[in-house]
């Protein structure tokens, strides 16, 4: 027998099998689950506190950091292209205004009652929206981005997350569907809320909460108008969320008060459409002086948990200006204070790696 | 026992002083005795309480330190100064501008002056015109508007001996680190009897206290201490008098030296450090200096920290701060961040910082002090437990 002829092989295949660093022969590894036994991280917008809101830099930052949900809004350009962005007009975080091409694009329309003027998403194609460049929309966070990244759409934004690595969800928001149906249409009479499910259900989203369907491609759907919730409840059972204002706020669509959406007899109502709320932090526990009081706690949090409802807060940012003096400027005090005491079930936060870091750094001793 | 009612007031106010004060009633220094109380960590970097917990409570009172303690801190950070009847006080200005309400008082209206500080013409209230009964007269305030302005005008400015005494009130052992501040200045301006100079004076005080001992001796773990200056000869003075270990404080690149007007270059090169290594057990510089910041960015590391530790001195950079205004990019407006890269990736063996309960949460959370952790971890261990920590990473991975 030559032996030379059973070696070299052999080591070809333990060498290739050593660098690959895991057997040839075994199938591809299963992606590590979504974690559902701590409150949710849910990367708002991507992880802006470092790169542009809504990009693929920002949303592959987040997923890097550990984030369990990347969320996004939702909005749609002139010709019904679906896309990631939170603003309704461009101004404060695009260069729209240095394309001379489009100057004569401003407008000002009636927004929930109020006059804006500015560009405005629905008035310009997707292949215009493509030219334009996103930057940070904060002054005081780093700048070294902008005018790098463009704005991407629903489906780019659905792809990062079934492209990572492990089991990361989506949390898009059904946005100003009010405006948008106004000013887009949609051909043989589709209505912004269809073409939103449509895209979930191209790419395979569907199962109730916590079904075996779900947590393979885990997604909440959130919106402020609550009839595109229930609209969307004929269309798929997936998991709905309610987001709140904070007072005077009313809803967009059917002109309710914040302490009409949030009293026993409608959480009896809406609990049969959607499994969580998702409220302002000061909706819950309103700051006096930049401090926060337990005493003016509003008992949302404990109303809504009655109600079996989740409560997923908005929004959580390390820049101390944006933390009570309770916190001692500590980003991760205000979370402990609202994981542990406050007991929510889900964090919308621009740092998704903080959050991540707080909840590593504190499960094992049982916090 | 009935009480009538000429005894009940003494009483009431009594209570009503005790009540005030915030804390237990009783003679100091401690009666806890010493070897009840919880020992100084030793195994891990020292958190150093800078002037307090005055991220949330105006710098160098009371409360501030109290609530450092309160925190986890290991060191109770202070400066000392002098009053103009030679009591040695904690405060961090040479002026009372910023931080008290000097400005209110109409009757030290007429004590404002212009003094050359290490050749810089500085105008305002010096407390070196003023007595201690007359500095006991001004309230605190908060030195950053962006912080809790809550406390402002509450506190008054507390004497080193009061200092020492809350380190030696506390259920558990916390250091001290008092700074020798503006020595040149304090000298010009107070004078002491026999001749007694501001650094014999501070020495006094600690002597005092039953502060004494080597780094890491017996005595020295029950009543821990580091001196620390910016003026090199006042710590090489010193040495004659104590041998408690002592900190050469570093200051920014264009500053030079406010006693021997030597330069940052000099002071942290090769043949600097071999001299003063034979006095003090490590160095305390500006962390903007140990790695370098270009656009609120972080630049390659000097080797400030590698040629230190190579002679056994250790590193205490200042100072560390909560605030996104203070964090550099890289950090990702994340304090936890950045104390994260100068323990792990820098490898410092101490921290000066305004916020020393955000610091003791990193360091509880990532490197819990265990019951078997009681000696001094050696750099070969530490590596070993990183090595143990990859390893099963990857098996779990």
């Amino acid at each position: 027998m030559n032996w030379i002829g059973i070696i070299v092989p052999f080591i070809a295949v333990s060498v290739i099998g050593g660098c690959v660093g895991r057997p040839l022969l075994h199938p591809a590894p299963i992606r590590k689950p979504l974690q559902t036994i701590r409150p949710y991280n849910i990367a708002h917008r991507g992880s802006n506190g470092e790169l542009p809101e809504e990009t693929l830099a920002a949303y592959r930052r987040a997923v890097q950091e550990g984030a369990d949900f990347i969320e996004s809004d939702i909005l749609a350009s002139k010709d019904g292209v679906l896309i990631c962005f939170h603003d309704l007009t461009l101004d404060n975080t695009t260069d729209v205004a240095i394309h001379k091409q489009f100057a004569h694009r401003k407008r000002s329309y009636q927004v929930q009652g109020v006059n804006i003027t500015g560009w405005f998403v629905v008035d310009f194609t997707f292949e215009e929206l493509k030219l334009l460049r996103v930057k940070q929309r904060f002054g005081f966070r780093d700048q070294q981005y902008n005018g790098k990244f463009s704005l991407i759409t629903f489906e780019e934004f659905i792809s990062v997350a079934l492209h990572a690595k492990r089991v990361v969800g989506i949390y898009p928001e059904i946005k100003n569907p009010v405006f948008i149906n106004q000013h887009v249409k949609w051909s043989d009479g589709k209505k912004f809320e269809d073409k939103f499910m449509e895209t979930l259900k191209k790419y395979g989203y569907e199962g109730s909460y916590k079904s075996k369907e779900w947590l393979k491609q885990p997604v909440f759907i959130q919106s402020f108008a609550p009839t595109s919730l229930t609209y969307i409840a004929n269309l798929t059972d997936l998991p709905k969320v309610l987001l709140i204002a904070d007072p005077p706020t009313r809803t967009e669509d059917t002109n309710q008060s914040f302490f009409e959406i949030t009293s026993d007899s409608y959480f009896n109502f809406i609990n049969k459409y959607v499994v969580g709320i998702g409220p302002s932090k000061a909706a819950i526990l309103p700051s006096i002086d930049n401090h926060l009081s337990e005493t003016s706690n509003t008992g949302l949090v404990a109303k809504a948990h009655a109600h079996g409802l989740q409560v997923h807060p908005y929004t959580f940012r390390n820049e101390n200006l944006f933390l009570t003096f309770n916190f001692k400027q500590d980003p991760y005090e205000e979370y402990d204070f609202w994981i542990n005491k406050i007991e929510v079930d889900g964090l919308f936060t621009d740092f998704a790696g903080s959050l991540h870091n707080f909840q590593e750094w504190t499960s094992e001793k049982g916090n | 026992m009935a009480m009538n009612f000429r005894g009940f007031v003494p009483f009431l106010c009594l209570s009503l002083v005790v009540a005030c004060a915030a804390r237990p009633f009783y003679l100091l220094p401690s009666k806890i005795a010493t070897q009840n109380r919880q020992p100084l960590q030793t195994s891990r970097p020292y958190n150093i309480a800078h002037r307090g917990s005055n991220g949330e409570i105006p710098e160098a009172t009371a409360a501030a330190y109290m609530r450092a303690i309160a925190e986890g801190a290991d060191f109770i950070e202070t400066d000392i100064l002098s009053s103009k009847d030679g009591i040695l006080i904690c405060f961090h200005d040479v002026t009372l501008d910023e931080t008290t309400d000097v400005a209110d008082h109409k009757e030290f209206a007429d004590r404002k002056r212009t003094y050359d500080v290490q050749g810089v013409e500085t105008t305002g209230f010096f407390p070196v015109d003023f007595t201690l009964e007359e500095l006991k007269k001004l309230r605190v305030n908060q030195r950053y508007k962006f912080r809790d302005q809550q406390y402002n005008g509450m506190f008054s400015i507390i004497t080193f001996e009061e200092f020492i005494s809350i380190a030696l009130d506390a259920p558990r052992v916390v250091g001290i680190y008092p700074e020798i501040k503006n020595p040149v200045l304090i000298n010009q301006h107070v004078k002491w009897p026999n001749g007694k100079r501001f650094e014999d004076k501070f020495v006094e005080t600690l002597e005092k206290y039953g502060y004494k001992g080597s780094y890491m001796s017996k005595d020295w773990l029950e009543k821990p201490l580091f001196i620390q200056s910016f003026a090199p000869t006042s710590l090489v003075y010193i040495s004659n008098l104590t041998d408690s270990p002592k900190i050469f404080l570093i200051d920014d690149v264009t500053i030079p030296t406010q006693d021997t007007n030597q330069s940052y270059w000099e002071i942290t090169s090769d043949k600097y450090l071999d001299f003063i290594k034979e006095y003090v057990v490590g160095i305390g510089p500006w962390k903007d200096t140990v790695v370098p910041v270009k656009d609120n960015h972080l630049q390659p590391p000097t080797d400030l920290v590698a040629r230190a530790h190579a002679r056994d001195l250790q590193v205490h950079p200042y100072t560390y701060r909560d605030e996104n205004s203070f964090l550099h990019f890289d950090f990702h407006q994340d304090p936890y961040q950045e104390y994260d890269y100068w323990l792990n990736e820098i490898g410092v063996d101490g921290l000066f910082t305004d916020f020393t309960g955000s610091l003791h949460n990193f360091q509880e959370w990532t490197s819990p002090i265990s019951q078997n952790d009681g000696k001094n971890k050696s750099k070969a261990s530490r590596l070993l437990d990183k090595i143990g920590l990859l390893i099963s990473a990857y098996k779990n991975g």
